[in-house]
């Protein structure tokens, strides 16, 4: 319990919300690891507020990631249904129009 | 001893959902092992001394954010992936990444990648101690005062965000007029 193992348990998250995010086809599937990815950096927030710091400053920044990221999930969900309805499919291939 | 107990299991759950999160192919079971590892955040937040922020996520997340996805992949029905699609035992195959210097350069990030994660582990080895127990103070108070006189400008900014939010996701997942008649 130093702030060495929050730190190592944080990196381990960002690299499977990252690995989640490139390998997954599916949009669904990319938004968990977005989700994975914002939990590592409030993790980390909370750490450093409590081993370097010793004020309540990151509590409330990892405050204010919980709300962004339930925000994000709101919208995200949203424009996937749309989708959905549009295209018959969340395969992260079929959203190309924007490719030349 | 307890704390020390609950910082292993907390630990095991939040990395042990997030390998599952990458390995499983059925997408309902993802988000449930994502539920795992969230749950076990919140252990962590408990170890850090951050009760309100432990009970913020499990409020949000696990009650909130999870079931909204749990809800998305059932009204997109999207159980299942492809086999193909899935890069998930990344070691079968190599991937096709194109010419010889994109294979030097990627093999180039992956040891400094590794000699950075292994420098954490052994300073993580090295100082295995566990310092003092938990102190479990109630933090609501503090963080009510934060939130109020320093962070007031970001506190009214994220209400703003969050109307938008909610009007902008009203917006744009209800279905156009002319998909409605075409449905009809």
């Amino acid at each position: 319990m130093t702030l060495y193992s929050y730190l190592l348990i944080s990196l381990f998250l960002f690299s499977c919300g990252i690995i989640v995010m490139i390998s997954r086809k599916n949009i669904i599937a990319m938004l968990l690891g977005i989700e994975l990815i914002l939990n590592a950096s409030a993790i980390n927030f909370v750490a450093y507020s409590r081993f370097l710091s010793g004020n309540i400053d990151g509590h409330v920044m990892s405050l204010f990631i919980i709300v962004i990221a339930a925000a994000e999930a709101a919208v995200g969900l949203g424009i996937v249904i749309r989708f959905f309805q549009l295209k018959e499919s969340i395969h992260i291939d079929s959203a190309a129009e924007l490719k030349s | 001893m307890f704390d020390s107990f609950l910082f292993y299991l907390s630990a095991f759950l939040t990395c042990f959902g997030a390998v599952l999160v990458v390995l499983e192919r059925n997408l309902m079971h993802a988000c449930i092992y994502l539920l795992m590892s969230l749950i076990g955040t919140a252990g962590l937040y408990f170890t850090l001394g951050a009760d309100f922020l432990a009970a913020t996520q499990l409020v949000v997340y696990v009650g909130g954010v999870v079931i909204l996805m749990l809800f998305a992949i059932m009204l997109t029905g999207g159980g299942l992936e492809n086999k193909k699609d899935r890069l998930a035992n990344l070691l079968s195959y190599i991937p096709p990444m194109g010419s010889l210097k994109s294979y030097i350069w990627g093999s180039i990030t992956a040891v400094a990648f590794l000699s950075f994660s292994i420098n954490i582990t052994t300073k993580l080895v090295k100082s295995t101690e566990i310092n003092g127990s938990i102190k479990i103070g109630p933090t609501v108070e503090q963080i009510g005062v934060k939130l109020l006189t320093d962070h007031v400008l970001m506190f009214e900014l994220s209400s703003v965000l969050l109307l938008g939010a909610l009007i902008g996701t009203a917006i744009i997942s209800r279905p156009s007029k002319e998909i409605f008649l075409e449905r009809k």
